[in-house]
């Protein structure tokens, strides 16, 4: 449990920072309930594979700010694939455009590999690229989805042998965003190339030295970040029944997660579950200030000043809890 | 060294406690509004009617208002709070006419009156009430084609890419075009209802020496006359809406032939007003209200006395000057401009 703490330490302090949230909630709004945790599951949803995308490259020392220009183009691409189409056909879409996410997703590394172009360049540059392809397919939001994608994040999941009060806890979307995320992550964290993506993130130079193939690996680290980029653009999908061709608030709001999350920006440090809290408790908090009608021009700055008060206390805690003589 | 970090949340929860204030005011309604677009005059004019609205009717004791720069599933998470904090009606000014259409039905299941603005939903449970954007374009574009004569080229300054206002105006302004066969578009760009962006694409165009006879914009209407004006390029007719800045060029600029179509952003107060009339069980004979749009030019006389009367040099120019609508708004001038909503 300690060892638990002590490698979980932050990700333990944003879940209780989530249900100490989550508390705040009940406080200030007494109905609010498992129905309302549904609301916030999907609302979580896009946000959470954003985060998902960012987190993997970031990992690998890298950034990607084309992660909501591809979210749209995926989301338009399903939708004006979907549209006028048969239930069946959304069969085919899905692993198509997971597909494409993979493919535009492994373009990037390649550009960031082959031309050494700083990764910051060549993802901006896509960002326009995509953006501009998104509107090419979908000139103005529209197309549709099919219903059972759209069902498949509504209401709850029956799970035989649970009590009707706990499983309206369990919420469709949530199990679709879990098992998505580990069918992924886990297998990744525990393989050989899960540790080369933490290892090229650390120091590239002694990841190189000690055999790890560093081209190779960055170009699957951003593939697995246009894959994730393309589950987040088909949750958009799903939940809004449409395509829409102009990029959402994702890209700053899964560098905010990740920071939050306790992934180091500079690569190599952290895990999947921070950022994905993270998400919650910053979806909660967009909640609580809803619920409580602050003026729409604070919340922003609220929002804001949450996310750099927690980020700067864990710092002045880590640097505090260090044992003396470790400082570099 | 552990412990502390139970001190995070702890610490974190705390300033955000410090810095809520909720107060109360008389009335037995609590409205909820959702908007996607921040930091635009024509939805702060908006946001500022409904304030204003929900002041003066004296029956509404609280708003809530989601109001942020975001897409349609934010706007679905924004509407599904407003049902977790049980509001009695939700105003909408929706990101996409389908894409909310989920959220807009949980709320009507939820027994909430759902009134939509400026643009339609596809839900069928909402009302609706609506500035005519497709008629906004067609009347201007046509104004626009008849002063240059029914030939040459046009510059087409539309809104954001995507945006179904945009859309259903490119309708209007194509239906336009097409009874105008001599007329081409020279130059067609997304301002992004963005007034840097818009003066930026029109100087760029300048800088090209390519000849125009027209300019049509979606509503970033003044800075276009300030750069025509700057860089000493021929004063072409321009359309644009009724903001308070365009408006007052109309009458000032010398040899500036222009016509401002109106967009009123006061359909916000209009919005709040019908929902307050639902919540009292007076529901409107028709599920959609449109508001038809005027044009008021600058080439006649009696189209210059009208441009006068609406002048209002007080309004911050990016502000539509027609601030209220007859028969569905009752606030005071002073009131809008002040926008404070009840208990502010």
């Amino acid at each position: 449990m300690t060892r638990f703490f002590r490698n979980q330490g932050w990700v333990a302090g944003l879940f209780a920072l989530f249900v100490l949230l989550f508390v705040l909630t009940k406080l200030i709004q007494p109905g609010y309930g498992s129905g309302d945790f549904g609301s916030l599951v999907r609302a979580v949803l896009p946000y959470a594979f954003a985060v998902a995308a960012q987190t993997v490259v970031v990992i690998a020392g890298g950034i990607d700010l084309s992660v909501a220009a591809m979210m749209a183009l995926t989301s338009v691409t399903a939708a004006s694939m979907m549209n006028g189409a048969s239930e069946e056909y959304a069969l085919f879409v899905v692993p198509f455009v997971l597909a494409m996410g993979l493919v535009l997703g492994a373009l990037n590394g390649i550009l960031i590999v082959v031309t050494r172009v700083p990764d910051i360049v060549v993802t901006l540059a896509t960002l326009f690229v995509l953006q501009g392809a998104a509107l090419l397919v979908l000139g103005a939001p529209g197309g549709a989805a099919a219903d059972w994608l759209k069902a498949s994040i509504v209401g709850t999941l029956p799970i035989p042998g649970l009590p009707d009060s706990i499983d309206a806890w369990v919420p469709k979307a949530l199990v679709l965003l879990v098992v998505c995320l580990c069918i992924i992550w886990i297998p990744l964290r525990r393989s050989k190339l899960g540790l080369s993506i933490y290892a090229i993130g650390s120091s590239e130079l002694a990841a190189f030295r000690s055999g790890v193939p560093v081209a190779r690996t960055r170009i699957i680290a951003y593939a697995l970040s246009g894959l994730f980029a393309a589950m987040g653009g088909l949750t958009l999908t799903m939940s809004t029944g449409i395509g829409a061709p102009i990029p959402g608030p994702y890209l700053l709001a899964s560098v905010a997660a990740v920071v939050l999350g306790g992934v180091a920006l500079g690569g190599g440090k952290g895990g999947l579950l921070g950022p994905i809290v993270a998400v919650f408790v910053l979806r909660l908090v967009r909640t609580d200030l809803t619920l409580l009608a602050i003026d729409p021009n604070v919340t922003a700055i609220i929002e804001g000043a949450i996310m750099v008060a927690v980020v700067m206390f864990g710092a002045f805690i880590t640097i505090r809890g260090r044992p003396a003589g470790a400082m570099p | 060294m552990k412990k502390y970090l139970t001190m995070v949340p702890l610490l974190a929860s705390a300033a955000f406690l410090a810095s809520v204030g909720v107060s109360f005011a008389e009335g037995k309604y609590t409205i909820g509004i959702s908007n996607t677009v921040q930091g635009n005059g024509w939805r702060e004019e908006m946001i500022c009617a409904m304030k204003a609205q929900a002041l003066a009717s004296g029956e509404v004791t609280k708003l809530n208002i989601a109001h942020r720069n975001t897409d349609a599933a934010g706007q679905l998470e924004d509407i599904r709070n407003l049902i977790s904090a049980k509001v009695n009606a939700i105003v909408v000014n929706p990101a996409d006419p389908a894409g909310i259409k989920a959220g807009l039905e949980e709320a009507t299941k939820a027994g909430i009156v759902v009134v939509a603005v400026d643009q339609a939903v596809t839900e069928p449970s909402a009302y609706i009430i609506s500035n005519n954007q497709e008629q906004y374009a067609y009347l201007g574009a046509k104004w626009l084609f008849q002063q240059m004569g029914g030939k040459g080229e046009v510059v087409y300054m539309r809104g954001a890419a995507g945006a179904s206002a945009d859309s259903d105006r490119d309708k209007g302004f194509k239906k336009a075009l097409a009874e105008f066969p001599d007329v081409k578009v020279a130059q067609e760009v997304f301002t992004g209802w963005q007034q840097d962006q818009g003066k930026q694409q029109i100087l760029s165009f300048l800088a090209t020496g390519a000849p125009f006879n027209g300019i049509w914009t979606s509503g970033i209407d003044n800075v276009i006359v300030d750069a025509l004006v700057e860089s000493q390029a021929p004063l072409v007719p321009v359309v644009g809406a009724d903001n308070a800045g365009f408006v007052g060029q109309l009458s000032s600029v010398k040899g500036l032939v222009g016509a401002a179509v109106t967009n009123p952003g006061s359909i916000g107060g209009a919005g709040v007003t019908l929902a307050l009339q639902i919540l009292n069980g007076k529901k409107p004979a028709q599920q959609t209200v449109l508001v038809e749009p005027q044009l008021w030019e600058n080439a006649t006389e009696e189209g210059k006395a009208k441009l006068k009367a609406a002048a209002d040099p007080s309004l911050s120019p990016e502000w539509p000057v027609s601030i209220s609508i007859p028969d569905w708004t009752t606030y005071t001038k002073e009131q809008i401009v002040a926008c404070k909503g009840p208990g502010e």
